[in-house]
């Protein structure tokens, strides 16, 4: 309970920041605020200034700086984004349909990064210091020096330029799906498996951990009774907080591929100051943070009771 | 949420040597390099667009003719540039406000650490991509943008460091023995804290690299024509076929000096 | 029939042995006590047993087990016995159950994968198991919503669902109180008389005493002596073994009491809460230069908080303490139980010690000057803290105290983690120092025999303060 009022707070306190960063993004634009806000949702043709002045005292733009910010967070609170001012459709709609290609791209990077880095994480960590541990330290190091771009960048020259397995840009079809997810994962299973095999290799040395085999557990038994629901807790822990890095993949992943998703959209909306557009954007993304971290802690209290205390 | 540290652990000897070692050639190359080989990074020559190694080019030319050499040389040295003023900045900023809050509690703590909260649910490259369409001036967004990212995790390591650290019979001790504040910030929080910093700045010049080389690579980064690795890499793409070696000198450049940051921070305890 | 035999065990690490050839029977009904210090390679010997040794340490010899001949440079085939021949259990119980599995799941996976049991006989098992030991409704509990009692009957439980016979016992009573310590003596025998053996190692003579059998006195790797343990300890024949017997507190000679000096405090009426509970009330003393203000009792009864409250590093909830006027601010100075964990550790000791010294206006020299006084060879200062053992940083911490010249010291169970001999040289530099520098001291420790022969006088603390002689309200004012 205790922990779910400390996400609520640090909800409102990401879309206060938010609200913050975006008005001072606002305030910064260059020209007439107004006017620009106006075009967007009228459309260049139809402004006026009679136009720009509804827009200028609905927002407060010309006034003191302290009531407008209020004015700015209220809309944010109540979700109220506006439109955009690329498209003039509200903000809540275009998030709408780039969510869902956002959330497909992600999910299956995540799962692709499961499958592969715990369970060398954990063998590795049954045994440290062992061939294993060794070589997926290795592994893991350089993965983790290669930023999610120059994955991209590598998986697109070798398998898409230079051999033509793959496409290097669509969207659509499950082909699509390999490289951007491919990219995104590859730096993933690193931490994962990292994470994995510190806390197997942490668990193992524990003394319940031997306490199992001397009471007559296998190998075997104690690592699936004793080992996994213990090494479940930390990687849950940072799977959670690795859902940054996981949006900053997604936000440069999809530029990179023309993946029509929320962080493609961000970096169009931040590149042509469309300020609704990013607030709105980044706002859902802060506030997944926070969901899905709430949801890993209510999952780690029902593992391990000692949290729930 | 705040008990989620990760304590970050020094790295072997070994590992440190190589990572120091390759941080110095990848330094020694940007700062030497167009000493020894001098020459313009900005001056084009369309007649040798995408043409070979020559002496005064090493790296051959780009597609608008200009020496990657040079290019390189100059783009190993802005990033880094920016990202250890940003770490410096960010550590020295998360240092006194980690050691503050875990020193005074209360209210003072419960605003750092929820303000920190908030920021760590914010992807950095959004923060910094905010902070860069708001300030004039490319380089200075970024140094404050990762300013403003990286500090979070100082302050987060400091202030865990620290808590447990005051709470310590050793530091009873010492304020028992009639020592003040800044004797066992001395003697017992900076020894502490220190392998860690040192850990997590390189760890911190690491990401900023990534980000500055991130969002020069999608465009909304650094501008043409200033020579930035993602920037180069992304305008060199195009002509893979034609140049290959182009495009894979900063592909490679960028990799040494992440792998050799990586390896100088050695991994992080869970 | 003899259910263990043991024979020619050493233990060596890359071919410097550090057990010399120890052998050893188990015989039905007849505990076997391995008693030794830190060091002695007492636990070595039990590993070497189970076949749990590190990796970097070799074993050889030869163990029966029942019809099973095994060979202790291969540990591998000690595997299959564990739990079905051999039980073992763990030092600390509450580290050794599985903090995420309820108490009664973690008896019936023994009784199901070991024995063999179905599922639903397993789990009835189990909770007859525990209701046997006194732990009914428990089972559904985990394992930190058990006191480290509860931990222990349910690591026995554990440990015997596979049906071992033998049951190795390593140090069961580490950091326990007197009365928990005859708690889980008198566990073991009765798991001994359901019929099997009894393997107990311990630095503990109380518990030793408690065991009886046989005994074998290790020390530095060798066997000293051997023989039934109470003939052992009523009448060694070896030096060592008579040193290691007088240092039990049962064995000590009474501290002749100091004539009191000046007053040093004067504590009216405190109380102290933990987590809403009222630890004590209504407790009121003096305290004066050269006086030992024992204080004893169970764990968790508020004697550290005492301490504290004195030390004025916590605040009473009721009551007050004066402390003799014209005391500096620094008079009052505490001793601690783990003083690996009380000094810097980044920090070799000179450094740290000369910093006290130049704080309280003296120098060098006078480090100098009592280190022999306390018998610690210069060397120890170009160390860390945690490359000295506990007996001499013990001793250190004291010099560091004396840099201070106290007048009242709050000593916090400062021998529980020390040998019997180490403790006894500590506690005797202890009084010392209340004689020589004219000291207060409150010292706490769980172990009453400790208390009753050093302390002016005993103030014990808990629910079962009626069973000593002096309680709580008769201290009042008796400390003149």
């Amino acid at each position: 309970m205790n922990t779910l009022i400390t996400r609520g707070i640090q909800a409102l306190m990401v879309a206060v920041l938010i609200g913050a960063a975006t008005f001072a993004m606002m305030r910064a634009l260059p020209g007439d605020a107004a006017y620009r806000i106006a075009a967007g949702r009228y459309g260049y043709d139809n402004v006026d200034t009679a136009a720009a002045d509804a827009v200028r005292d609905e927002l407060g733009l010309g006034g003191p700086a302290l009531p407008a910010f209020l004015s700015w967070l209220g809309d944010l609170l109540r979700l109220d984004f506006g439109t955009s001012l690329v498209t003039g459709n509200p903000v809540i709609e275009e998030i709408g349909h780039q969510l869902g290609a956002s959330m497909a791209l992600a999910g299956v990077a995540v799962l692709l990064s499961l499958v592969l880095g715990p369970p060398l994480g954990i063998l590795a960590g049954l045994r440290p210091g062992g061939v294993l541990d060794r070589l997926l330290l290795v592994v893991s190091t350089g993965l983790k020096a290669v930023p999610q771009f120059l994955m991209a960048l590598i998986l697109i020259l070798i398998l898409s330029v230079q051999f033509r397995l793959l496409p290097a840009a669509g969207h659509g079809e499950a082909r699509h799906f390999i490289l951007p997810a491919l990219a995104l994962a590859l730096g993933l299973a690193a931490v994962n498996a990292r994470i994995a095999r510190d806390a197997m290799a942490r668990i193992g040395a524990m003394p319940f951990y031997s306490f199992a085999q001397w009471k007559g557990l296998s190998p075997h038994q104690t690592l699936w009774r004793h080992g996994l629901r213990n090494v479940s807790v930390p990687l849950l822990t940072y799977l959670g907080l690795q859902f940054v890095t996981l949006v900053e993949g997604v936000v440069v992943v999809e530029a990179v591929f023309g993946w029509p998703g929320i962080g493609h959209a961000l970096v169009h909306a931040i590149f042509s100051r469309d300020v609704p557009m990013v607030q709105g954007t980044a706002l859902c993304l802060g506030l997944s943070f926070v969901l899905i971290n709430a949801v890993i802690d209510v999952l780690t209290q029902r593992i391990d009771p000692r949290r729930a205390t | 949420m705040s008990d989620a540290v990760m304590i970050p652990r020094p790295a072997g000897h070994a590992t440190r040597w190589i990572g120091a070692t390759l941080v110095a050639t990848v330094l020694v190359f940007s700062l030497i390099g167009p000493l020894a080989v001098p020459g313009d990074p900005f001056a084009q020559s369309l007649m040798k667009a995408l043409s070979g190694p020559e002496p005064g080019a090493p790296l051959g030319y780009d597609h608008l003719g200009r020496s990657i050499f040079h290019r390189l040389a100059h783009a190993l040295r802005l990033s880094p540039a920016i990202a250890i003023a940003a770490v410096l900045s960010a550590g020295l900023a998360g240092l006194v406000l980690g050691t503050v809050a875990a020193a005074r509690g209360g209210w003072t703590d419960r605003i750092l650490t929820t303000l920190a909260d908030a920021l760590l649910a914010l992807p950095g490259l959004l923060l910094v991509l905010i902070v860069l369409a708001i300030l004039p001036g490319t380089a200075f967004g970024f140094w404050a943008g990762l300013s403003l990212v990286l500090w979070v995790e100082f302050f987060r390591l400091t202030r865990a460091a620290t808590r447990e650290v005051l709470v310590s019979p050793a530091v009873q001790a010492t304020r028992l023995l009639g020592f003040g504040p800044i004797y066992i910030f001395r003697t017992h929080i900076w020894p502490e804290i220190a392998p860690m910093m040192l850990t997590a700045a390189a760890f911190g010049t690491a990401t900023a690299i990534m980000a500055i080389a991130a969002l020069g690579f999608v465009h909304v980064g650094m501008r043409a024509p200033t020579p930035e690795l993602g920037l180069m890499m992304v305008e060199l793409l195009p002509y893979w076929r034609e140049a290959p070696m182009a495009l894979l000198s900063p592909v490679i450049a960028t990799f040494a000096l992440l792998l050799s940051l990586t390896l100088l921070a050695g991994s992080r305890e869970t | 029939m003899t259910l263990l035999n043991a024979e020619d065990i050493t233990v060596s690490q890359g071919g410097t042995p550090i057990l010399h050839p120890v052998s050893l029977h188990l015989e039905p009904g007849e505990p076997l006590v391995i008693l030794g210090e830190t060091g002695s390679g007492k636990s070595l010997l039990a590993q070497a047993i189970m076949g749990t040794l590190p990796r970097d340490l070799t074993a050889r010899g030869r163990v029966a087990l029942g019809d099973h001949l095994l060979d202790a440079a291969r540990p591998n085939g000690f595997r299959p016995l564990w739990g079905r021949q051999i039980a073992v259990l763990p030092q600390e119980p509450w580290l050794s159950l599985d903090p995420l599995m309820r108490a009664s799941g973690q008896v019936a996976e023994a009784h199901r994968l070991v024995r063999g049991l179905g599922k639903g006989e397993a789990r009835a098992q189990a909770t007859s198991d525990l209701d046997r030991l006194g732990l009914s409704g428990a089972g559904a509990r985990y394992p930190h919503e058990l006191s480290g009692g509860m931990a222990q009957r349910v690591a026995i439980a554990a440990a015997r669902a596979g049906g071992a016979r033998v049951v190795i016992a390593d140090e069961p009573t580490k950091g326990l109180d007197a009365a928990r310590r005859d708690e889980v003596a008198d566990l073991l025998l009765a798991e001994l008389a359901r019929g099997g053996g009894l393997l107990v190692i311990t630095h503990d003579l109380a518990l030793a005493r408690r065991v009886g059998g046989r005994m074998i006195v290790l020390r530095e790797g060798r066997v000293v002596e051997t023989g039934a343990t109470a003939s052992v300890m009523g009448a060694p024949t070896q030096a060592y073994t008579r040193d290691l017997i007088a240092a039990d507190p049962e064995n000590w000679a009474l501290r002749t009491p100091a004539a009191p000096g000046a007053p040093v405090l004067t504590a009216t009426g405190l109380a102290a809460d933990r987590g809403g509970a009222r630890l004590f009330s209504g407790l009121s003393f003096d305290l004066a230069e050269g006086r030992i203000l024992g204080v004893t009792g169970p764990s968790g009864c508020g004697k550290s908080t005492l301490g504290d409250v004195v030390l004025g590093l916590l605040r009473a909830s009721e009551g007050r303490v004066d402390k003799a006027k014209g005391l500096t601010a620094t008079a009052f100075q505490k001793l601690y139980q783990d003083p690996v964990a009380a000094f810097p550790r980044h920090r070799t000791l000179e450094p740290t010690l000369l910093d006290v010294a130049r704080r309280h206006g003296q120098s060098q020299a006078r480090i100098d000057a009592l280190m022999p006084r306390l018998g610690l060879a210069p060397v120890l200062l170009t160390r860390r803290p945690d490359a000295v053992s506990g007996g001499e940083l013990q001793r250190l911490a004291l010099l560091r105290l004396l840099l201070v010249r106290p007048k009242f010291i709050f000593a916090d169970e400062p021998t529980s983690r020390l040998d019997p001999i180490t403790q006894k040289q500590v506690i005797d530099l202890l009084c010392d120092m209340a004689e020589t520098e004219g000291c207060a001291i409150m010292l706490v420790s769980h172990d009453p025999a400790l208390v009753a022969r050093t302390a002016d006088h005993v103030l014990s603390l808990g629910p079962d303060a009626a069973n000593v002689d002096v309680t709580p309200p008769r201290v009042a004012r008796a400390l003149q």
